[in-house]
Parts: C-alpha cells; structure tokens; sequence
C-alpha cells in the first residue's frame, strides 16, 4: 500500500514504487544524505525505504546481489559482502550517515567521490534498472556517462548491484580524505589480482574522486592479465605509463597534481603488493 | 489529497500531517518543542541533531519526514527518562566530559548506541562510534572515558 | 592534590546533558520576526542604492539610515559600522538587514534586496597592504651593535593561515525593545561589550540597555567581539519592530564565511648568534585585519610581546604591524596573536640549532629564560619558570630524545616518523594596564536569608566551567557546601560588570576578587540574613608598570607554562599525517578544579593540532572564504588523534585564588611548532615555514627530498 503524504509518497512493494515513479516526477530519496544538504528542496520525493525488493542481499553461484536500498551498515552488517566492499564501506563519513546511506544513492547521485561504487567499478558490477516497461542490467561502467550524466530513464530506478564472485579475494583498497573520519574522498584506489601457475588471471584497477567519472580501463589492464609475474614486471612501466596518460585529474580541494601523483602512487604500491 | 503518517516519538504514537520533504530535525525542534536536538550545520557533518530512528543513529538533518513512516524516534527528551541514561549521565559529570553542551545531546544518543550493539566496547570502537560527533572544546578524551566508565559500572543495562 | 582540585560535578551539567539548556536558537518563535544580513558581494565597492522588493505587511529592512545612535560597533576603534557606510570592505560586510515573519519568507526577501555598488579597487594579499591599521615596535639591549658583532646571521619568513574557532554552536542574537529599553540575549562571551556597544549605537543611556547570556554552545574568542556587531545589527531592526522581538540565528555557511577568525600572519625573523649562542633578535611582524580593526590593535599587542618565546634575548627589536585587506576581519581566537608568533620563534630557533649541529632542545634550553630575567618588554619573570621539570615530565611521557636520535637515521620506505618539541609560555590575563585601567572588574556576592549565595559577576560559562570553579572558590572560604552557592547565567541588569570572558583572566583575577570577597562576606556573616559584599579590582604590588606607547614593563603578572612534544607518521605515498602520540606537559598554577583543567588542555592541545594541519582555510581569488562549511573546514574527530596526553604541573601564582593562573588559551598556541618540527624530521630534515602543513605540502616537500 502507498502512503500519500504531503509532497512523498511511500510505497511498500517494487511494483507500486516503479508505477508512481512512471507516472509522476518524483525524486528518489534513499538514505537522503546527499539530497538533504540542499536548503532549497523542492518538488515531490518517493521514498523507497520500506520496498522489500530494494532491501534484499542474496547471492547465487556466481553472483551477489544488493538491493539499491541497503544502507551501508546493513552490508557491513551482512555475511554476504565482500571485504573489499566493506573495507570502503566502513570509511565512509561516520555511523549515522553510514546507517542512512545507500549503495543505490550513492550511485544514483552520480559522483565520482562515491566510495561505494569504486568498489562495484573496479569488480565490474553491473546495475539492474527497473523501469514500468521491465528492468534491464547495465555494466555500471556504462552507466555513468559523465559527470552527475546517467544512463538513467524518467520512469526507472536503480533497483540492485549484480557483483561477480570472481577475483574478490585478493584486494587493495585505499582512501585519500581529510582527516580520519567523516572525510569526502580526495582520493581513492581499489584493486582486485589474481595468479594461478604462475600466471596473472586478473587485474583491476580503478580510481575514484580523480575525473568526472570513476576511472576503470580493462584495455590498460589487458597488458597484465595472462602475463608471468617475470613478464609482467617486464610490462610494469608500460603500464604505469598507460595509466599515467589515461589519469586527468580535475582540480578540487587539492590540485590536479597531487592526484596524479598519489594515483600513480598508489597503483604501483599496488603493484608491489602483488609481487610484481 | 494526502494521508497523514503516523511515527512513534520518543515512545508515543504521534500523528504528523505536514510535508514529507520537511526536515525531521526541523519538525523536531519547532513542532514538537523538542529543542535538545541541536543544529549544528544542516549538513550531516556534525552530529549535534543526531537522534535515534529505529534502533540505530542517524542525523536528523538529513532525514526527511516521510522517511520517518512508521518509524519510532528517539530524541534525548525520550531517552532522558531512562535507565541507561542515568549511567551516562553518571559516567559523563564523574569525568565532567561535557564543556558547551551543544554536541552533548548527539554525542549521549551516539554512546548509546555503542553500548547497544556492543556493551563492553574497546577504546577504539568508543572512538569510531562517535566519530560522526564533531565536539570542539573536550577533545573527546573525556567523552571516551566517560562511555567506558558507563560502559562498566551500567553493566547488565546494555 | 589539594582540596579546591578535587572534581566536582559542574554546575552546568544536568542541563546539558539533558538537552534542557536553553541556547539562543531554542527560544520558541513565536510572534518573534526573523532577521537576515544582505552583505556585500564584493571585496571592496560603493554602496549606490538599495532598491526592496515589494515587502509584505509588516516585514521590512534596516540599514545605516536606521541606526538611532552612531553607526558604529564599539569594539576597541569602533571603525566597524553596524550597517555598511558609503562603501563595503569585504565580502559578506552587512549592507541592510530584512526582517520578516519566517525564516524562508525573510530569505526570500533578502535574496530579491537589489543592491547598486560600484566596484572599487580592493587589497586580498596581506603583502599588498597599503593601510597599516597598527604599526608598534619596541625593544631592550642594542640590537644594531649585536647584530654587527654577530659570527653568522639568520633570516627567515615564517606564515601562518587563518583558524576558524568552529565553536558547535553558531552566532545568534534576540533583541526586543519594549517601554523605552532595549534587551538583548544570544550567544557571547563579554554581556557588557555587548552591553556599550548597543548604547552607543542606539544612542541610548546604558540603563535602558538589557543584555543577557544564553547558555553558550562555545566560543574560543569568536563571541568576544563578533556578538557586539550583530547584537547591535539585530537591537537596529528590533528598534524598528513595534515590540516584536527579533532573532537572527547564523547557519553554519554563513558562521564560518563572515564571521571572526584567527589573524593569517607573516612573520620575518633576523637572528644574530655569536659563540653559539643568540645574542639579538629583529623581529617584523604582520597581521592581516581583514577590513576593519575590531580587535587588532590588542591581538597584535600580545603578539609582538611573545615574539621571542621563552628566550632571554638581551637585544631585541619587535616591530609588528595589523594591516588592512578586504577581507573577512579577523579577531579573537585562543591564544590572541600569540601562537603565530611562537610559531616563527620555535621554528627559527629550531632551525638555527640544526644549522650549528646543536639538537634543538638542547640549544633551546642554553637560552631559556628563568625567574628573576628581564622579560621582553624589559619587564621580569617574577616567579619560577618550571620548563626544565616540565621538559623532563614530557620526555619521560614521550620517549622524545629517544626518538628524536632513532629518527634522524636514515628512514626508508612508505612510512616516515618524527617527532618535535615546542617551548611556550601564555601571558595570563590582560595585556598591560588594562585591567587597572579599562576593565576595573568589580564582583559581588549576594546572601540570602536562607544562606544561600549567589555570585554576582558578568563571567560566561562558555563551557570552560567557570561556573562551578568559581563558586567552588566562594564556597571554599565560606566552608558553605557547594550546592549553597550558585552562579546564573549574566544579565547586566542583575550583575557588576567584572569585565569579559576573555584573555583567561576570569577564573585568575575574577576569582581572586571573589576569594576576598568571600572572606569579607565570611567576616560579617549574620545567620538568617540577607547580605551583600562587593569587591574590586586592585593590580598586585610587585608589578613593573606597563607603558604601552613604550611596550615597557610588565606586560603580565605571570606566565602560564607549557611544553609539547607531537610525534608523526608520515605516508611518502599520499603525504597524509597522522599523529601518533601528543604529551603535553601545562602549568596553569593550581587547578581549581583537575577534570575541568585537564578538559582545557586537552581541548586546546587538539584544537592546536588542527591548526597545524587539517584546519586549512582561505580566500579565493575575489576576496571570499572558500572553506565555509564543517565539509570544507575540517576539525578533529574522536579518532583523528587518539593518543594525546596531559600533563599537569603546578606552580603556583601567590596572587591568583590559590595559586591559579591563567588556563583557557595555553593549550593552544605553541603546539604548531612542535608539528612541523615532527613533520621536518620526517621529511629528513628540511627546514618548513609555514603552518598549518597539508598532505600537499607534504608531498611538494617530499619530492625535494625523496
């Protein structure tokens, strides 16, 4: 049942929350954290707090799932996610912003400064979108097309993160704020890796908090993958190389080349990590 | 036309009909009188409106009053009634940890729910649970020996 | 310890912690009009015309026009309008205020104001000055002659940046004038500054001017003055109301924007050492004001007379000038003036003693001063100066030279480590002839029949809890149990103007004046009666006297004392800092009250980390602060420094009550120094110049050094 309130309405089931969604303009409002902070909020919000559907955290075989909708704390409360995910989860602001916001809104509010998606970029999560006309599932890589730009219809909501069980296991994550806690990323690096024999089957680098759009580049990290340690220590500074082409920073709080310099930085700390 | 929504407040069913968008800690402070809830910043980045929304601490600020449906708020003129507050309260003035007292209404509902998902709690985990609690006049040492020291001499009320 | 340092619960604690206490913004709104600033957009123009939009029934706008009195705040050289003149000086400097009935209506309104300016040329960049607000300089011994005699000469240029006080609570002030008589009451540190400048700028007797004190959400100088301006911004508009009080209540942006900070400074330090030893100082020191004086003159005052340190210099010029910008004035801030100073000082000092191959304490210690030493301003050290226990108390706490001998090793890989030391020292009380002169304090006490006793003074509570120290102390000499005596919140209609909350003189001179007060009050104790005793301010005997043309004589009774060490981890990688360990070791005299001291250092010891490092703050190119939110101006969490550590250390000052002294600001102002000289060890030791550092900083200076 929806619960029509004065400028919100509160619906209780996917169904009922994709239908208003269709036919009226209303703002998404998931933990409210980023919304909250204009003074000037006008228009009409649809709160999506009590969807069972958006709060659910589930896996298969090869996938784990997070309703859009969990908040922060509830994943780092939940078995099923990640320690790479955790890891960034926890450095996010402090408790009570983590018990508010989402995963959904963090991705859905389009910043290159959301700690939560660096972590769905660098694993090659993928976005369900739910829409009145069907849902479909999109590379969060494609869905971001350019700062606070989003592959995104009036009519749909980000609904879930598909995140593959693959390569999870061997992971670097690294924040770059202001001070300890309650700190905005001026920074941040994560990294997922994998041998076998021998053999690199996996590299994934991603930056956050650097361009518009988190950076993630699976041509970069091609070079790597397939590659012995010895051979990929070969092609370490050909790749350093290409990311150092690939990284333009945009200048906030801290200069352009202070996160060139970090970035870089942190990626080939990265690579030591990993022994090459 | 719109339905009201009902919310549980500091224990009593409560009837609120306004806007959705509203910010609760505004409804809060001048609807409900309740002004122990401070504005610190209307940015989620300082905690002095912090109240407790289902259990858990959240800024109220940043929290819009349809996200409140159905929901119980707890605001330090509830908590103030309680058992485990008199152990704070204790803990508080034996270390006299708090100075201007404008965070302090925030930084006792954070304690709490320290203590409630953990009640013995190591120094650090005191440190994280009110790291979203910005005070500028104790730097927070007394605070965290004071939610230690309720910690261990409220045992068994956590 | 002794008895009167026993901890006691604070008298402010029930409220507080209960959310009962009642700061400015919970007066219920109702019938109350809401007031709000249009200021400048621009650093510096001329004001042409105003154009209102359409206001509705009973809303409308105040400006200079409007003011009754002279249009000017009451401050120190009362060049501060309270509505703008003919032109603006900074961005955010307030042109008209518009009044309405709530808050989004109010600023609807203000926003749709249209205000004429014709741009002017304006001065940013304090080394653009072309006004000097203050120009002092003063000295002892012949520094010319040192500096001629002099094996090697020193020169360096020290900076430091602005500190924003970020006190919880923001400004905000209600003013209602009813029956001929204007109240006030907000958040503030001084009710009788607050009090003369209303009168002024209405042009009103002071006895038809009421202020009050809210329970204060903190301070740290940044309600010294800055209340006087709006308190008289809002009594204009409420003047103005038909009897319908007024509330203006800042929100953070614009708390942090416009309001008071700490003065940036640049600092210019000529060292001559003969012998391995400093034997003349040249000392030039600029102040940036921003655009109008407000406290200037005495924030530059304390300032210059810190400039050597804890040194005996025998020759020693000071020169220190407040100049103009078009900026955000600046004000108050614990430790006034003097923690730029003792930044430069320490830092010169640190670097000179590595240059002679010297570790840095120990030069530091071959040229401290000790009792009986002429001070700066030829004045003495008329009792025990306790660094050298003190220094020992901080290195047994620290491990510091331990430390200081493993870091400057070599060091390599990702994390760096070093750790620092600062000397200080803070001026207790007012600067020079003030008190005997201006401030005058008188305190009484008030007996009720019932015996109980009220203290009767226009000291805050702004959390430092001078409340309950000070009725501790009356307390005590009437042998009365604690809860007997009782301290409300100041109203200048109730209380003697014992001077402000400021310079931490209140608990130092106010409570001696109510120690003796009390033992007056004792001596003519009559049960069952209602008695009053009154009691005013009378300077010690042993004091040199001050001449402030010549900064000549004793600038302070005493000294309160202190000594830091910060130890740092530094990341080569992201050139984050962050602070392993912080001891302190603080020598306020006997602490009234232990828990209530210590919550003072440690407070300001953490508030003077921030200021050497995350608290960074500046204008952009047009003039304007550009860090004006909690997001954007960062403080310390619960986290950020976890391990700091307090040291107490008595020495007792014969005419403070029981030996105390000043306490508030000490914690504060040295604690930079001992930041970068950490931070210079980690950075294998390259000289730094400015505070507070960044993790950008610290990556430029790596770079050199890597």
């Amino acid at each position: 049942m929806v619960t029509i309130l004065a400028n919100g309405f509160v619906p209780e089931s996917l169904a009922e929350c994709l239908e208003l969604k269709a036919k009226r303009s209303l703002t998404p409002y998931a933990g409210g954290t980023d919304l909250m902070i204009e003074e000037d909020r006008g228009g009409q919000y649809l709160f999506l707090h009590k969807i069972p559907e958006l709060k659910r955290i589930r896996e298969d075989d090869d996938n784990l799932y997070f309703g859009a909708a969990c908040t922060f704390t509830e994943l780092l409360e939940s078995a099923l996610a990640p320690a790479i995910l955790k890891a960034a989860l926890s450095r996010i602001a402090a408790p009570a912003i983590r018990n508010t916001g989402t995963i959904g809104g963090n991705i859905g509010n389009g910043s290159a400064k959301a700690d939560s998606a660096l972590i769905f970029f660098v694993t090659d999560s993928a976005l369900k979108l739910s829409g009145s006309k069907g849902e479909r599932l999109v590379p969060i890589q494609d869905f971001y097309l350019g700062r606070k730009k989003l592959d995104l219809q009036p009519d749909e909501l980000i609904s879930e993160v598909r995140m593959p069980k693959k390569w999870l296991s061997k992971y670097d994550y690294q924040k770059i704020g202001a001070r300890k806690s309650l700190a905005i990323s001026r920074l941040s690096f994560a990294g997922l890796f994998a041998e076998e024999n021998g053999a690199i089957t996996h590299c994934a680098v991603a930056f956050g908090a650097v361009s518009d759009v988190i950076i993630r580049r699976k041509d970069l990290d091609s070079l790597l993958i397939g590659k012995t340690i010895p051979d990929a220590k070969a092609a370490k500074s050909a790749y350093i190389k290409a990311y150092e082409e690939a990284i333009v920073p945009i200048r906030g709080r801290v200069s352009a080349e202070y996160r060139k310099e970090t970035c870089l930085n942190l990626l080939k700390d990265f690579l030591n990590k990993m022994g090459i | 036309m719109a339905d009201s929504m009902t919310f549980i407040l500091n224990g009593k069913e409560t009837v609120y009909s306004g806007s959705a968008t509203a910010r609760l800690l505004d409804v809060l402070r001048n609807e409900y009188n309740l002004t122990g809830v401070k504005c610190g910043c209307k940015e989620g980045e300082c905690g002095a409106c912090s109240v407790i929304l289902d259990g858990r601490l959240v800024n109220s600020c940043m929290t819009a009053m349809g996200r409140v449906a159905g929901s119980g708020v707890v605001t330090i003129e509830g908590y103030r009634e309680t058992e485990r507050f008199k152990a704070l309260d204790k803990a508080y003035a034996s270390v006299s940890a708090v100075q201007c007292g404008f965070c302090i209404p925030g930084m006792v509902l954070a304690s709490e729910c320290i203590l409630s998902k953990n009640a013995h709690p190591t120094e650090e985990e005191i440190r994280e649970g009110i790291s979203g609690n910005l005070c500028r006049c104790t730097g927070y040492n007394a605070i965290v020996k004071a939610i230690g020291i309720a910690a261990k001499e409220g045992d068994g009320l956590w | 310890m002794k008895e009167i340092s026993k901890s006691v619960r604070k008298k402010d604690h029930a409220s507080k912690m209960s959310g009962g206490a009642k700061y400015v913004a919970d007066w219920s709104a109702d019938g109350a009009l809401y007031g709000r600033l249009v200021r400048s957009p621009y650093a510096r123009a001329r004001v042409l015309d105003i154009h209102l939009p359409e206001m509705p029934e009973g809303c409308f706008a105040v400006d200079r026009r409007d003011v009754s009195g002279e249009n000017r705040v009451h401050i120190v050289m009362d060049d501060t309008p309270v509505y703008a003149g003919e032109t603006v000086e900074y961005i955010g400097d307030p042109v008209l205020m518009v009044v309405g009935h709530d808050e989004k209506e109010t600023a609807r309104l203000a926003k749709a104001v249209k205000v004429d300016y014709e741009e002017l040329p304006a001065i940013l960049n304090i080394r653009d000055y072309e006004t000097v607000f203050f120009d002092y300089n003063y000295g002892k011994g012949d520094a010319q002659k040192a500096f001629a005699e002099a094996d090697k000469v020193y020169e360096e240029e020290f900076q430091t940046g602005y500190q924003e006080q970020a006190y919880l609570e923001t400004q905000g002030m209600i003013a209602q004038y009813r029956d001929g008589k204007m109240t006030v009451h907000g958040s503030m540190q001084c009710p009788y500054y607050v009090h003369g400048a209303i009168a002024k700028a209405l042009g009103f007797t002071p006895d038809k001017v009421r202020v009050m004190q809210d329970t204060t959400g903190g301070g740290f100088g940044g309600k010294e003055a800055y209340p006087s301006i709006l308190a008289c911004q809002t009594a204009v508009a409420a003047y103005k109301a038909g009897g319908k009080p007024v509330r203006v209540i800042y929100d953070r942006r614009e708390d942090m924007e416009f309001t008071s900070k700490r003065h940036p400074s640049l600092c210019t330090y000529k060292v001559a050492v003969k012998d391995g030893k400093v034997i003349a100082m040249d000392i030039d020191i600029l102040f940036n004001s921003g655009g109008f004086t407000t406290l200037s003159a005495v924030v530059l005052q304390r300032g210059i007379i810190a400039a050597s340190g804890v040194y005996n210099i025998p020759n020693l010029n000071v020169r220190g000038r407040a100049v103009k910008t078009n900026t955000v004035p600046t004000g108050a801030y614990r430790g006034f003036g003097a923690p730029q100073t003792f930044f430069a000082v320490e830092t010169v000092m640190n670097h000179i003693a590595k240059d002679l191959g010297v570790e840095p304490l120990e030069f530091k210690k071959n040229h401290m001063a000790k009792q009986g030493d002429a001070t700066s301003t030829s004045g003495k050290y008329h009792f025990p100066v306790p660094l050298p226990d003190m220094i020992e108390e901080v290195e047994k706490a620290s491990g510091y030279y331990a430390k200081r001998e493993e870091y400057r090793k070599p060091q390599t890989g990702r994390y760096r480590r070093g750790i620092g030391i600062s000397l200080w020292f803070h001026g207790a009380g007012f600067t020079g002839s003030g008190e005997r002169d201006f401030i005058k304090a008188v305190v009484k006490l008030h007996k009720f029949a019932d015996g109980k006793v009220e203290v009767l003074v226009s000291q805050t509570d702004i959390g430092q809890g001078i409340k309950t120290t000070l009725s501790k102390i009356v307390a005590n000499e009437l042998n009365v149990p604690l809860d007997k005596v009782f301290c409300e919140n100041p109203d200048t209609d109730h209380v003697p103007d014992s001077g402000p909350t400021v310079a931490s003189r209140s608990l130092m001179t106010v409570g001696e004046l109510l120690r003796r007060a009390a033992i007056k009050l004792r001596g003519q104790w009559v049960d069952g009666e209602e008695q009053m005793v009154e009691e005013h301010f009378k300077e010690p005997d042993f004091i040199i006297p001050f001449y402030i043309e010549k900064f000549r004589g004793d600038a302070y009774p005493t000294y309160a004392w202190a000594v830091a060490a910060v130890e740092l981890k530094v990341d080569t990688l992201t050139g984050v800092h962050e602070v392993v360990g912080a001891w302190g070791s603080f020598d306020v005299g006997t602490s009234i009250d232990l828990n209530i001291v210590v919550g003072q250092m440690e407070g300001g010891f953490l508030q003077g980390l921030g200021y050497s490092s995350m608290e960074q703050m500046d204008t952009d190119a047009k003039g304007r602060i550009r860090n004006n939110s909690y997001s954007d101006y960062i403080i310390p969490t619960s986290v950020d420094v976890p391990n700091l550590q307090v040291i107490m250390h008595e020495e007792e000052y014969p005419d403070g009550p029981y030996g105390a002294k000043g306490a508030g600001e000490l914690p504060l102002v040295g604690v930079p120094a001992a930041y970068i000289s950490a931070m210079e060890q980690a950075l294998n030791g390259v000289n730094l110049y400015h505070a507070p550092f960044s993790t950008e900083d610290t990556m430029k200076a790596l770079r050199e050094v890597l």
